[in-house]
């Protein structure tokens, strides 16, 4: 309540300050008028007419240039004592200004060639020795041609009062529409931009209404112009008033669902009439014009009004409000300014349109920025969706490799597995139930028992070293065996010679492959060691490529021994080390010099597992280089 | 090789192997047998109490894995050369021995002779190594180089700033790997069969050092050791 007290009083306070009129200026009511020649002073005997101020007086297009001179009195008590000055807030037709039959400033008149039309103020300072006690008289001398004409707003007292009522008169009648126009200006040339990018009706009014005013407020701008152009301006004047009353009406239209085509035609049919009978009549309809048809125009605009405050009388959206409610306001502005023009009302010190009208522009404008706001805020959401989407898809990607990945593992497993079980029935499953059978029978001697087990143990070993997690390197686990059965081979005096050196590092094969080659080389090295009585035995590897062939492994396990007698090359042994090599896709040739030595020869041809290469886990998240090689391991 | 008896430990829960292994030292006269101990608590008491050149250990005790006690015994002694015994020699046991500071390995079913050249082969500065173990080293170092050689053949193995082996150790081991015994390995590089042994223990023991710095590093970002 007692903030409210508080402005409320505020506001009082200001309010009495600007209404406050200097106290010890004077404004002068009435002025004597008589025509004189052009420049000249009146004659002594001339005709005195005396009239109110303010002063509204026409003249025909086409009349001769007159000469006036306006007599205005004012008293003081005294002679004053500080600069004095007159303020002439609208005299339309300039003239040279005199205090008491002295010069105090002449301000511009209309001549042969121009036509003047003063909406500035001019302030005229007085030399306080000119003034005297009692009547004081100014005198204006001036011209005027075709066109309405004004004398309003003189004003006599302190200089220092006076030129602050000449500040804001010039506030208002010059730098306001200037600032009305520049902003119409930018806002033209935005929207019309916006336009060409995006033929919309809202943006398409927008500018035009903005263009428009830039015209309305180059009218008031223009004070001098040549003779013939005069009517012109005129013109100028009623296309940008009807141009934008016809924009405003269409505008509400619209917010009232009725733009249609007819709708539409009718404001500007109406507005057309004005600059139509201006052209027609050659200026002479302008006081007509000026008095019937531009209220016409408010009228226009205010049926638009009804129907729109009708028509959304219950859906009304707070920009359509905002709209609405400015182009209340300048109807109301634009009233105002008829009524003082028309002099109805007490003069003003400026054109309440000059203000009304900018902001009905920016008003005009939100909706626009508005739905320019809202369409990217659409777009950042639906970027975000889209983001947001892309990121879910990433994710259930992620979540199907890992899912094929543990495919593949779990399929490798059981692969290993079903190898595991094929492995101990082939082996050591079928030597220790026949190992046993031939126990119970008391076949066996305890040396053979144990030369069973052990080889059962070498058996076993020799799967681990096959199975062992990741290990598909043939090299290590041949070389293992090598390491095993070496001190066999010392304790039996052979020499064991193992040639692997032009091999490469490791020698990664199809993991199934591993056993049966193991297997082949066992029972060759074991055959050499029991039954070939060679003093050495060699194993040699290499590895050979034939132009683009795929690279060939070869094994040659050569002893110096007795050789093997012609029936015994088609032996068991020598048939299960055939069938192994025939059932890893490799071929196994014997030759046996019966004294001489025996050679086996095993061939092996690598595919797409063989690598030189170590393999290391990859542990990337969604590296598309491991998930291939991983396929690639994992697949065939 | 000293001419003084080399003392030796065993630590086996199995009673067959333990008696073999005790007979074993036993008819050596160059061994002599310090203590046997079922589990680690047994074992623990003897490590405290006695001094020992060589120990034989099985990893898997009633009461606990034998890693601990390698590791112990490593840290703490040095000199000690510590032997696993395994059935299968698979390179998940025997690397895993290495890494806490074993320097040999041997088979359950190792002949007598096998043992006692094992042992004497450790005190001489040697290590015995499978063709799969030794690859499995070389795995294992060159993941320690955070993978960075890992796929690679290249002589020597990979950056000379993570790679705890020198080229030599290096080649050792890749021939190893291929299946070349200590003496083919001598005759390829022009060097003595024990001097191949020797590199192979240095090995072991960088890769034990190593290891053993992973750990202490690992056990500091978990705050269960203050630097």
């Amino acid at each position: 309540m007692r903030t409210l007290r508080t402005l409320l009083i505020l506001l009082a306070a200001a309010a009495a300050l600007i209404l406050s009129v200097p106290a010890s200026a004077t404004t002068l009511r009435s002025v004597d008028w008589t025509l004189t020649e052009i420049g000249a002073a009146p004659a002594d005997d001339a005709q005195w007419q005396a009239y109110d101020l303010p002063l509204r007086w026409t003249s025909r297009p086409g009349e001769p240039l007159r000469g006036l001179t306006l007599r205005l009195r004012t008293t003081l008590e005294a002679p004053p004592t500080q600069a004095w000055a007159v303020l002439l807030s609208n005299a339309s037709t300039g003239g040279r200004v005199s205090v008491n039959g002295r010069m105090v400033g002449e301000i511009r008149t209309a001549d042969a060639s121009t036509e003047v039309r003063w909406r500035r103020p001019h302030l005229l300072a007085i030399d306080p020795s000119l003034l005297v006690a009692g009547e004081n008289t100014i005198l204006i001398q001036t011209a005027y041609s075709s066109g309405v004409h004004f004398l309003a707003g003189v004003e006599v007292g302190p200089l220092a009062e006076v030129s602050r009522e000449y500040g804001l008169r010039f506030f208002a009648s010059t730098i306001l529409p200037w600032i009305g126009g520049t902003l119409a200006t930018c806002f033209a040339l935005l929207f019309a931009l916006l336009w060409l990018r995006r033929h919309d009706a809202t943006i398409a009014l927008v500018a035009l209404a903005s263009a428009f005013w830039v015209l309305r407020s180059a009218y008031f701008l223009i004070e001098t112009v040549p003779v013939g152009a005069a009517v012109w301006l005129d013109l100028l004047f009623y296309v940008a008033n009807g141009g934008f009353a016809v924009v405003m009406t269409l505008v509400l239209l619209r917010l009232a669902g009725r733009a249609s085509g007819r709708a539409a035609w009718m404001p500007a049919l109406y507005a057309a009439i004005g600059p139509a009978l201006l052209i027609v009549t050659g200026g002479h309809a302008v006081p007509h014009l000026d008095r019937l048809w531009l209220p016409g125009l408010i009228g226009m605009v205010a049926i638009g009004l009804a129907y729109a405050l009708l028509s959304r009388v219950r859906k009304h959206e707070a920009l359509q409000i905002v709209v609405i409610t400015a182009i209340t306001v300048a109807i109301a502005a634009a009233a105002y300014d008829y009524g003082v023009a028309q002099g109805w009302l007490p003069e003003a010190t400026m054109l309440a349109l000059h203000w009304a009208g900018p902001l009905l522009l920016a008003a005009l404008a939100t909706p626009v920025v508005d739905r320019f706001v809202r369409v990217l805020r659409d777009a950042e959401g639906a970027r975000g969706d889209l983001e947001s989407r892309v990121r879910e898809r990433e994710q259930m990607l992620k979540r199907n490799y890992e899912r094929l990945r543990e495919g593949e593992r779990v399929q490798a497993t059981a692969a290993e597995r079903q190898r595991i079980m094929q492995d101990m029935h082939d082996g050591l499953g079928t030597q220790l139930v026949s190992s046993l059978m031939l126990v119970e029978r008391g076949a066996l001697t305890q040396a053979q028992v144990a030369q069973i087990l052990r080889e059962s143990i070498d058996d076993m070993r020799l799967a681990i070293d096959a199975l062992a997690q990741g290990n598909s390197d043939l090299l290590a686990s041949l070389g293992n065996l090598r390491y095993r059965m070496e001190p066999r081979f010392r304790a039996a005096g052979i020499e064991l010679i193992w040639d692997a050196r032009d091999m490469p590092e490791e020698l990664n094969i199809n993991p199934d492959a591993v056993l049966p080659i193991l297997r082949i080389v066992q029972e060759s090295l074991t055959n050499a060691l029991k039954h070939s009585q060679a003093r050495a035995v060699s194993v040699a590897l290499q590895v050979t490529q034939a132009g683009d062939d795929a690279p060939m492994l070869q094994i040659r396990v050569t002893d110096n021994g007795k050789g093997i007698a012609g029936e015994r090359v088609g032996g068991r042994g020598l048939m299960n080390m055939r069938s192994r090599a025939n059932k890893v896709g490799g071929t196994l040739t014997l030759e046996s010099v019966p004294g001489t030595g025996t050679r086996v020869k095993f061939t092996y041809k690598l595919d797409e597992y063989h690598t030189g290469l170590t393999r290391t886990p990859t542990q990337l998240g969604l590296n598309t280089e491991a998930i291939i090689e991983r396929f690639r391991e994992g697949g065939g | 090789m000293s001419s003084e008896k080399t003392t030796v430990l065993i630590v086996e829960d199995e009673p067959e192997f333990r008696m073999r292994f005790k007979q074993i030292v036993e008819s050596e006269p160059t061994l002599e047998l310090i203590g046997v101990a079922a589990n680690k608590r047994e074992a623990q008491e003897l490590i405290d109490r006695t001094k020992f050149d060589v120990m034989l250990i099985d990893l898997g005790l009633p009461d606990g894995n034998g890693t601990d006690l390698i590791r112990q015994v490593s840290a703490k002694r040095p000199d000690v050369d510590i032997m696993v015994v395994t059935v299968f020699g698979d390179e998940q046991h025997v690397v895993s021995a290495i890494e806490a500071g074993a320097t040999g390995y041997i088979l359950k079913d190792s002949t007598a002779a096998d043992v006692v050249s094992c042992i004497r082969l450790l005190r001489a500065g040697g290590s015995p190594v499978s063709p799969v173990v030794a690859r499995s080293v070389l795995r294992a170092i060159r993941n320690r180089m955070g993978g960075a050689g890992g796929g690679t053949t290249r002589p020597g193995g990979a950056s000379p700033d993570n790679n705890p082996l020198s080229a030599r150790e290096t080649e050792i081991l890749q021939l190893l790997a291929k299946g070349m015994s200590f003496n083919e390995i001598g005759e390829i590089l022009g060097i003595s069969p024990h001097t191949v042994t020797a590199h192979i223990k240095k090995i072991y023991r960088k890769l034990a050092v190593h290891s053993r710095g992973e750990a202490v590093y690992e056990a500091t970002q978990m705050g269960l050791l203050r630097s």
